[in-house]
C-alpha cells in the first residue's frame, strides 16, 4: 500500500504538476475503505462520517460500494458525446496538422481513424439509437495528461507509448497497444554525424553491446527531443554526454538553428514520414548495414484514468477486436506504407474539433538545454 | 346623356388599364428587385474569393503564426473591393439599392466573416505551410453558412467537381456545358424556370494563373492537396456561383 508512487518525480516531469498528489492519496484512502470493507469497518466509518463535516472521502466510499452517479460509459451514451484529446503539435502520421476543408476545419491521422473506430464502437454499445459524437480536444501534447486527470476528457490518443519506464502519470491508465513495433528512433542533417555514430557501432562490432556504440557515437553531440515524449525520457535516462536540447515539438527542433542541433530523436515512424515528406533535408540515421536505428522499442496506447474501469474494459476489448480481425494492421498500411494527401483525406475522414480547446495562436514553441543533469 | 355615358366608359377603360398596368409593375419589380440582388451576392462571394487568393501568400506562410489575417481586415478589403466592382458601399448600402440585396448583403459578408473567423487557428499555424484555406475552400463554407439562413442557396459548382456536395443539378449542368464551349462571359446567365416562380443564376469563373498551380498541366499529377490536376489552361472555363431564388418566399 503506497500512498505516492515512485513515479511521480517523473510524472511531475511531464505534466508539470506538484510531486504531491492529493489524487493519489484519496486513492489510498479508498484502497484502504477496499481492504476493510469485509470486516464491517466501513459502516462504521459511513457512520463516524456523518459526524464529520463536509468529509468528501466516506461519501466516495460509500459510492464506491454502492454506486450513485452512472458509471463512465453510460455518462458518455446519456452525453452522446466522447470527449478525446488529441495533441495540437502534429505527429505525422498519427495526427497531422489541422487544414481547412469544404467542411470546415479538419484533423486527421491514423489516431483520428482510430477514434473513429472508438466512437462507432461506442454507438453501438450505447444502443445505436444515436451516434456517439467524438468531440476532439486539440490540447498541447504536456497538457493532454492534465486535462485527463482533472476529468476534462473521456481518453486522449496521441502516439503515446504505452511501455515506456516513467512514462505514466500517477492516476492514468494505458490500454493494450494499438500501434506495435515502433520505437524512437533519430534523424540527422549532417552526414559525419551518421558517419560518426557508424564507426562506433563498427568498433563494437562482435561486442553487441547497442546501447554502448549509441552512448559512444552520440557523446558530445547536440541531441534534441520533444518535452515528456518517449525520446525525451530516454535520453534522460540513458544519454549522459549528449548535450540534450528540450524542444516544445518536433517543428520547433526542425527549425532550430542557434545552437545547431546534430541529432533530433523521436518516434521512428514519425520521423520516416517526415524524412520522406515533410523535411526532406533531413535523413533518418541508420545502422551500417542501412537499417533506420532504433534506440528502444515502444507500442502505442490509449490512455484513461485509473477509476473508469468498464471505459477501460470496453477500449482493451475493442482493440483486441480490431488487432484479430486485421483492421489495426489495414489502418497502419494505409497511414504508414500508401502514398496519399493528408489533405485529402482530411476532407472525406477527418474529424472536426473544438475550435474554443485550442490555443489561441499555435505556436511550435522553442528549444532550451536540458537543465540539471 | 350620351356624353355623360361615355365619359363615364373613358374614365372606366382608363382606370382598368392603369389598374393591369400598375399590377404589371408590382409583379415586375420583384423579378428585376430579385435578379439584381442574385448579381450582387454572386458578385460578393467572388470578391471574398479575391481577397482569400491575394492573401494566399500570407495565408501560406510557414515563418508566421499570428498572421493578422483576420475577420476585421477580411471583411475591410472585401468592402473596398466591393465599392471597385460595383460603386456599392457595404458598411452604407444605398437607398436605390432592392430592398432584398438590402437584406441579403450583410448576412453573405456575415457569414463570410464568420468563415474566416472559423479559420483563424488554421491560418495561424507557425510551421504548417499549405493549410487549404483557399478561395473554393472558403467559398464553400460561406456559400453554406449563407444558405442556412436564407431562404436564398448560393453553391459553387462545376462539371467535375472535386467535392461531391459541389456536383451540379441538371439545370446547372446544362448551363455549364453550354458556357464551357462559349467565349468567357463576365455576366451571369439568369432564368426564371418552373413557371418562373424559381430565379436561377450561374456566375462564370474562369482560372487565372494562380489557379493553374492546382488545376493546371500536368493532368492528372496529384497537386499540393492530393487531388489529380485538370489539366487546365488560363481563361477556361473553371466552375460557376450559382444562385437559386424563389419568388414565393418574398
Amino acid at each position: 500500500m503506497a500512498f505516492y508512487n515512485r513515479n511521480s518525480i517523473l510524472n511531475s516531469m511531464i505534466v508539470g504538476r506538484p510531486i504531491i498528489n492529493l489524487r493519489s492519496i484519496t486513492r489510498g484512502l479508498r484502497h484502504l475503505l477496499k481492504e476493510y470493507a469485509s470486516q464491517g469497518i466501513v459502516p462504521f466509518l459511513i457512520g463516524f462520517g456523518f459526524f464529520l463535516q463536509g468529509c468528501g472521502l466516506v461519501f466516495d466510499a460509500v459510492e464506491m460500494v454502492h454506486p450513485l452517479a452512472p458509471h463512465e460509459l453510460s455518462a458518455i451514451c446519456s452525453r452522446g458525446q466522447v470527449r478525446v484529446g488529441i495533441s495540437v503539435e502534429p505527429f505525422r502520421p498519427f495526427v497531422f496538422p489541422a487544414v481547412y476543408t469544404d467542411e470546415g476545419v479538419r484533423v486527421t491521422g491514423l489516431d483520428v481513424e482510430l477514434i473513429r473506430e472508438v466512437a462507432e464502437a461506442l454507438t453501438t454499445y450505447c444502443g445505436g439509437q444515436k451516434p456517439v459524437v467524438p468531440t476532439l480536444h486539440l490540447t498541447r501534447f504536456r497538457d493532454l495528461f492534465i486535462e485527463m486527470n482533472e476529468g476534462h476528457l473521456d481518453l486522449f490518443v496521441s502516439s503515446v507509448g504505452g511501455n515506456v519506464p516513467g512514462a505514466r502519470p500517477v492516476g492514468l491508465w494505458y490500454s493494450i497497444p494499438y500501434f506495435h513495433n515502433d520505437g524512437v528512433g533519430a534523424m540527422i542533417q549532417n552526414p559525419e554525424v551518421a558517419e560518426r555514430v557508424r564507426a562506433q557501432f563498427q568498433h563494437q562490432a562482435g561486442h553487441a553491446d547497442t546501447l554502448a556504440a549509441i552512448q559512444a557515437g552520440l557523446s558530445g553531440l547536440t541531441v534534441a527531443a520533444q518535452k515528456g515524449r518517449t525520446s525525451h525520457l530516454y535520453a534522460e535516462a540513458n544519454l549522459k554526454n549528449i548535450r540534450l536540447l528540450i524542444c516544445d515539438s518536433l517543428p520547433a527542433a526542425v527549425e532550430t538553428k542557434d545552437p545547431r542541433i546534430d541529432v533530433i530523436l523521436s518516434t521512428h515512424s514519425i520521423l520516416d514520414y517526415v524524412t520522406k515528406h515533410v523535411w526532406p533535408d533531413w535523413h533518418l540515421l541508420t545502422r551500417n548495414d542501412g537499417t533506420p536505428l532504433i534506440l528502444t522499442q515502444e507500442y502505442f496506447s490509449i490512455v484513461t484514468v485509473e477509476e473508469h474501469g468498464r471505459l477501460q474494459w470496453f477500449l482493451n476489448n475493442l482493440l483486441y477486436r480490431l488487432e484479430e480481425s486485421g483492421r489495426l494492421e489495414q489502418m497502419r498500411r494505409r497511414w504508414v506504407e500508401e502514398d496519399y494527401a493528408p489533405t485529402r483525406r482530411a476532407a472525406t475522414e477527418g474529424l472536426p474539433f473544438e475550435v474554443s480547446k485550442v490555443p489561441d495562436h499555435y505556436d511550435q514553441g522553442q528549444c532550451r538545454f536540458a537543465t540539471g543533469r | 346623356m350620351l356624353m355623360k355615358s361615355r365619359a363615364l366608359l373613358f374614365i372606366s377603360l382608363s382606370l382598368v388599364c392603369f389598374l393591369m398596368w400598375s399590377s404589371i409593375g408590382w409583379a415586375q419589380a420583384p423579378r428585376e428587385e430579385i435578379e439584381i440582388t442574385a448579381q450582387h451576392l454572386a458578385t460578393l462571394l467572388n470578391v471574398g474569393r479575391l481577397i482569400i487568393e491575394r492573401n494566399q501568400t500570407l495565408i501560406n506562410d510557414s515563418r508566421i503564426g499570428n498572421k493578422g489575417f483576420t475577420p476585421e481586415v477580411f471583411e475591410h478589403e472585401v468592402v473596398d473591393e466591393f465599392i471597385g466592382q460595383t460603386q456599392i458601399d457595404l458598411k452604407h448600402l444605398p437607398s436605390h439599392l432592392p430592398s432584398l440585396a438590402t437584406e441579403l448583403l450583410p448576412v453573405l459578408l456575415q457569414s463570410s466573416k464568420e468563415v474566416v473567423a472559423d479559420a483563424q487557428f488554421v491560418i495561424n499555424q507557425r510551421g504548417i505551410g499549405y493549410k487549404n484555406f483557399i478561395p473554393a475552400t472558403f467559398g464553400s463554407q460561406a456559400a453554406r453558412k449563407f444558405s442556412n439562413r436564407s431562404h436564398v442557396k448560393i453553391k459553387q459548382t462545376t462539371l467535375n467537381p472535386r467535392n461531391l456536395k459541389n456536383t451540379p443539378d441538371a439545370y446547372e449542368e446544362n448551363v455549364l456545358k453550354r458556357l464551357a464551349t462559349q467565349p468567357a462571359l463576365n455576366t451571369s446567365i439568369i432564368e426564371w424556370i418552373n413557371n418562373d416562380t424559381t430565379l436561377r443564376a450561374l456566375t462564370p469563373i474562369y482560372y487565372s494563373q494562380d489557379c493553374l498551380a492546382c488545376h493546371g498541366n500536368p493532368r492528372g499529377i496529384l497537386d499540393i492537396s492530393g487531388y489529380p490536376r485538370e489539366g487546365a489552361q488560363e481563361g477556361d472555363l473553371a466552375g460557376a456561383i450559382s444562385i437559386q431564388i424563389p419568388m414565393k418566399s418574398r
